[in-house]
Parts: structure tokens; C-alpha cells; sequence
């Protein structure tokens, strides 16, 4: 842990993902994976742990988002809905970055 | 006509900002939002003062409302750069406290002078060495867009302070203004078109 000159630990300097940004990632990876995406290959491709993985995969399946699909093994599909927030997320993030701000 | 262009498009982008803002609940895009709709609104202000004067067949009773349009252009121009300064610098000073302290100048008209467009000027000049560094940084096109825009109305408050000395350089300070807010139109378009 680096410490700073008093002895205290010092604050990370990293900004923390928003929960929007979770949920995006997420989605860019089931994207990514032709729509059809194997959770651990969601929690590599968005970099969280399992607990988080299972939480946020009932969130976004709760929001309409995703959706579960396969028999025997899960694998998680974009809905109509969350193909047209991922691409209105696209040109809300492509405006933001034009300006150099980061959602 | 070019001010109510450029107001339109002013107008634009802060919609999407608005757009941004509601889909990310990102401060910096909020702030982008008010900073545009300020800028828009002092842009409408100044064109509408602008056109009562030549309504009213350039009357010399009437050419107060030139001061009153550029007082509240400058003043809404002053808190939009300033917001977007603070959106970039980030910092946590209290922003009401400073918006507070800016309601307490005592508000006289004046033309436009050489201080107003110098402080313009410096604050358009830090925006846009802020986008240059993002453009530097991302290398696309949007980004060369905003970048271009903000050097234009840069250059735009440059001609409107040799206009104080010379009227010559009036029509080219419009023209780099106008040019400004198209390339912002450019960047809008590029980014709404469909995927």
C-alpha cells in the first residue's frame, strides 16, 4: 500500500466504474460475443467477480435488457430493447468524448 | 442571421447534452448543457437587441439596446466558458458560492470592450487547448470537430477585440463565430447519424 507523507494510506487515484458503465460494459461483451455470450466470458470481457456478475446479470435480464437463452449451458442474448439502449449509449459516449468528457 | 444561426445550433448541442446528461447522470454533461443553453440564450439576446435597432431604422434613441444585448451575451458567454472550465479543471470549489459572488457585481451596460473580449478570450483559449489535448489523445474526427470549433470562436473573440480598434475586422469576427458553431453542427450530426 503506498502511504503518503503523514503515515495515512494514500487515496487511489482510479475513478470508480458507475453502475452504467458496469452494466454497458457488460453488454458490449454479449455484443462482442454475437449475441450469444457464456457468463464467464461476460466476467472476463467486463472485469468482475462472480458475485457481482450474478447481481447485475438479474438486473439487467430485470431490466429487459438481456435475456438467458440455451439449454444446457447459460448463454445470454441482447433484447430489441437493449440493442437500442447500446446504441443510444454509443452517441451519447461518442458526443461526450468529442468533448473529452467520460461517462 | 449569423447569431440566430449560431444560436440555433447552440441550442442543439445543448440538447443532446441534456440527452447525455439524462442517460449518464455525468455532472460534466450537465454542465455542458447549461453552458450551451447560456451561450444560445445570450447569442438570441444580442441578435434580437440587434435587429429592434435596425427595426426602429437605426434610431439613436434605440442604440442602448446594443449595450444591453452585449452586456447579456457577455455575461451569459462569462458563466458559460466558465462552467465549462470547471468541468474541465474539476475542481470542488462551492459553484454556487461563485455564481453567487458574479450576481453581486454591480450590473452596468457597457459596449463592447477590449477587457470583456480579453477575458473571453482567455477562457475560450483554455477550452481549447482542454480539446486539443483530448483531440491529441483520441485522434478521431468528432474530437477535431470540437477542437476546431472552440479555436474558431477562439479567433472570433480575437477579431471582436481588433474590431474595438479597427470596425474592419467586425464581419470576419462573425464569420469565424458562425464557422465556429458549424463545425459544432458537424460534430452533432456525425455523432446522431444512424449506426
Amino acid at each position: 500500500m503506498i502511504s503518503d507523507t503523514q503515515g495515512q494510506p494514500a487515496k487511489p487515484t482510479t475513478k470508480y466504474r458507475s453502475q452504467l458503465r458496469i452494466y454497458v460494459d457488460m453488454m458490449y461483451v454479449i455484443q462482442r460475443e454475437s449475441n450469444q455470450a457464456k457468463p464467464t466470458r461476460i466476467l472476463y470481457g467486463a472485469n468482475l467477480s462472480h458475485d457481482r456478475l450474478v447481481k447485475y446479470l438479474e438486473e439487467l435480464e430485470a431490466l429487459g435488457v438481456i435475456q438467458e437463452s440455451g439449454t444446457e449451458d447459460k448463454v445470454y442474448g441482447l433484447t430489441q430493447k437493449g440493442i437500442e439502449f447500446l446504441n443510444n449509449f454509443r452517441k451519447v459516449e461518442s458526443f461526450a468524448s468529442a468533448f473529452g468528457f467520460k461517462i | 442571421m449569423m447569431e440566430f444561426i449560431a444560436c440555433v445550433i447552440a441550442i442543439a448541442v445543448a440538447y443532446q447534452a441534456m440527452k447525455a446528461y439524462k442517460l449518464s447522470k455525468e455532472k460534466t454533461l450537465l454542465y455542458l448543457n447549461l453552458s450551451f443553453v447560456l451561450i444560445g440564450a445570450g447569442l438570441l439576446v444580442d441578435a434580437l437587441s440587434s435587429f429592434i435597432v435596425l427595426l426602429a431604422g437605426l434610431h439613436r434613441g434605440f442604440f442602448y439596446l446594443f449595450g444591453v444585448g452585449y452586456t447579456i451575451n457577455f455575461l451569459a458567454q462569462l458563466l458559460a466558458y466558465g462552467l465549462l472550465v470547471y468541468a474541465y479543471v474539476h475542481q470542488t470549489r462551492n459553484l454556487t458560492a461563485a455564481t453567487e459572488a458574479l450576481a453581486a457585481v454591480p450590473l452596468l451596460f457597457f459596449e463592447r470592450n477590449a477587457v470583456t473580449e480579453l477575458i473571453l478570450i482567455f477562457l475560450l483559449v483554455y477550452i481549447a487547448i482542454q480539446t486539443s489535448i483530448n483531440y491529441s489523445m483520441n485522434k478521431n474526427t468528432n474530437s477535431m470537430l470540437v477542437f476546431g470549433a472552440f479555436t474558431s470562436l477562439s479567433i472570433a473573440h480575437v477579431f471582436f477585440l481588433l474590431y474595438t480598434v479597427k470596425p474592419l475586422f467586425y464581419p470576419f469576427a462573425h464569420i469565424a463565430q458562425l464557422f465556429g458553431f458549424l463545425l459544432l453542427l458537424a460534430m452533432l450530426l456525425r455523432v446522431n447519424r444512424p449506426s
